[in-house]
């Protein structure tokens, strides 16, 4: 059996079966992960060099279910390296990542079947089919039951605000759109752990608000959201938690209250990586900052 | 069953709406194909009436030579080409994240580029036989013998290029040499009894040879499966041992790319 000591407590459903439910859906463990470079073979005109980067250290966190948690970090933290390390796009070098008391090294696909990832990359897709084709085919690669499957479909186009742009080609769209379609794609699997990079980046305003607002509802229907953004706003309007990488390591991992502005999150952040922080106000010349040529 | 059914059809419908709205795609790989075949019908009738390779007439000699030969390289080339754009585009890695196993997936795209492949090879025999008059004298059951063996090498030939792609990057290079190599002793344009001694049996090693040979056997001289039954053997032992192999070596890579942060590399 495996190993399912992760918080778990066990309830009996209607029909009597043993149903597992887990306080903590997701643990990670003293994870490392190092990457290798090696110079190409014939590298005598290129000063390209070997080494490694250290991309997580001994990092160690979990996350409940109906928890949001957001990855803060500068470029280069280990925040991607983190959603994909649960995604299993990645595997660790040491330590363990279990979701639902899956391992994800011995487990791949049964922590597959329960974590949903919108990557950063924008064109992820089937350029000469449609958006609706697009989640038509990954859907059946989620194994979403085909009768199920065009009304899982019309949902998530709504949840994602492409009902209009439902029938364009995905070589259409706008970088905001692949955004979009990218969270879509993330959650027509009814996933129980979603794991989002930067997902309001492209996105106008309205946009993110109601995405700000979806990610909330998920939250309350049970879903463990884990958020790697670099927008204080964001992490201060929906996250639960926050989590503070630099250089591969955990800094801070720190509830919030909900009474976070994002000007203390972004004062925390500059206080625990040890960077000065510029003051917005005098970033730019005094003749191009819209407020001060006005004066 | 049904999902692994349900899957396929997925990727048969992804490929083909994108074939299709590739409109000029479809159109330049047609007329390429009707190039060839009158490039071959013209050489055919310049070496002359004379010229009988294996007691058939040369020019449907070059047709399932020719024909075969294009399904293994196209076919294994068409699903190295879509696992190279999977892999420039990002999408790749999140085909990874589904629920579908990565060596199950990618076994069925491969059956996909292999159907179009198949339905090129289709269209190029037919073409051969109506347009350009080539005789034929089919044997159904030993056709279908010996495509389906030739299917299961052509399928281990495109696993073991995406292997190669996802572990070092290199898959462009491996068909490139087995297609140079294989274009000179498969006997694609001439029989290997022609070669010296040597270079016939490395020919001879050649899985390619046994299905063009099985091909010809089955297509131009009607020959049936106990009459082709140590060329459809060779071609079944070939297959027996070169897919398991490619499906080993397929899962060590994935799993050695997901290790290394590779998947993506290209």
């Amino acid at each position: 059996m495996h190993d399912r000591c992760d918080a778990a407590r066990v309830l009996f459903n209607s029909q009597n079966q043993i149903r597992w439910i887990f306080m903590n859906q997701l643990f990670f463990e003293s994870v490392r992960k190092v990457f290798h470079h090696r110079p190409a073979l014939f590298n005598w005109v290129g000063k390209e060099r070997g080494g490694e980067t250290i991309a997580l250290d001994g990092v160690s966190f979990s996350a409940a279910s109906s928890e949001i948690v957001a990855l803060l970090g500068p470029n280069g933290s280990g925040k991607t390296t983190t959603l994909k390390l649960i995604s299993t796009m990645l595997l660790p070098d040491a330590g363990s990542v279990r979701v639902g008391g899956f391992d994800s090294r011995h487990d791949g696909s049964k922590v597959r079947r329960q974590v949903g990832i919108a990557v950063a990359t924008e064109r992820s897709f089937f350029p000469r089919l449609s958006a609706r084709e697009n989640l038509n085919f990954f859907a059946a690669l989620d194994e979403v039951h085909r009768r199920e499957r065009p009304r899982r479909i019309e949902e998530v186009l709504i949840e994602a605000g492409l009902k209009e742009q439902a029938d364009t080609l995905a070589m259409k769209f706008s970088s905001g759109m692949y955004q979009r379609l990218g969270l879509a794609r993330a959650l027509i699997k009814h996933p129980s752990v979603l794991l989002l990079d930067e997902p309001t980046r492209s996105l106008d305003a309205a946009a993110t608000s109601n995405f700000w607002t979806l990610i909330r509802a998920l939250a309350v229907q049970g879903a463990t959201v884990l958020l790697a953004t670099h927008n204080f706003a964001e992490a201060a309007a929906v996250a639960d938690r926050l989590l503070l990488l630099h250089q591969g390591a955990l800094l801070e991992d720190r509830k919030l209250n909900g009474r976070e502005s994002a000007d203390d999150l972004r004062t925390l952040y500059f206080r625990r990586i040890g960077e000065h922080q510029t003051d917005p106000d005098h970033a730019m010349p005094r003749e191009i900052h819209p407020a001060r040529a006005a004066s | 069953m049904n999902s692994i059914l349900d899957k396929l059809l997925a990727i048969l419908r992804r490929d083909l709406l994108t074939a299709i709205r590739q409109r000029s795609g479809v159109a330049m790989t047609f007329a390429g194909l009707f190039t060839e075949l009158a490039a071959f019908y013209y050489l055919a009738r310049a070496i002359g009436p004379g010229f009988h390779p294996g007691g058939v007439q040369y020019f449907p000699f070059l047709l399932v030579g020719t024909g075969v030969y294009t399904f293994f390289l196209m076919s294994a080339q068409a699903f190295l080409n879509a696992v190279q754009q999977a892999q420039q585009t990002g999408t790749l890695e999140v085909l990874m994240t589904t629920s579908t196993p990565p060596a199950e997936l990618l076994i069925l795209s491969a059956i996909s580029a292999f159907a179009g492949s198949l339905v090129n090879l289709l269209v190029y025999l037919l073409a051969g036989v109506a347009v350009f008059r080539a005789a034929i004298h089919v044997d159904l059951i030993s056709c279908a013998v010996a495509l389906v063996l030739s299917l299961a090498i052509a399928l281990s030939i495109g696993v073991l290029a995406a292997t190669v792609q996802i572990a070092l990057q290199k898959g462009s290079a491996l068909i490139w040499l087995l297609g140079s190599g294989l274009w000179f002793l498969s006997g694609t344009l001439f029989p290997v009894q022609s070669l010296p001694r040597p270079l016939e049996l490395l020919a001879r090693a050649a899985p390619l040879s046994y299905a063009i040979d099985a091909m010809r056997g089955a297509l131009l001289e009607g020959r049936s499966v106990t009459t082709m039954a140590f060329t459809l053997a060779a071609l079944a032992a070939f297959a027996v041992a070169m897919l398991p192999l490619a499906l080993g070596a397929l899962s060590l890579s994935l799993r050695r790319a997901r290790q290394c942060g590779t998947l993506s590399s290209y």
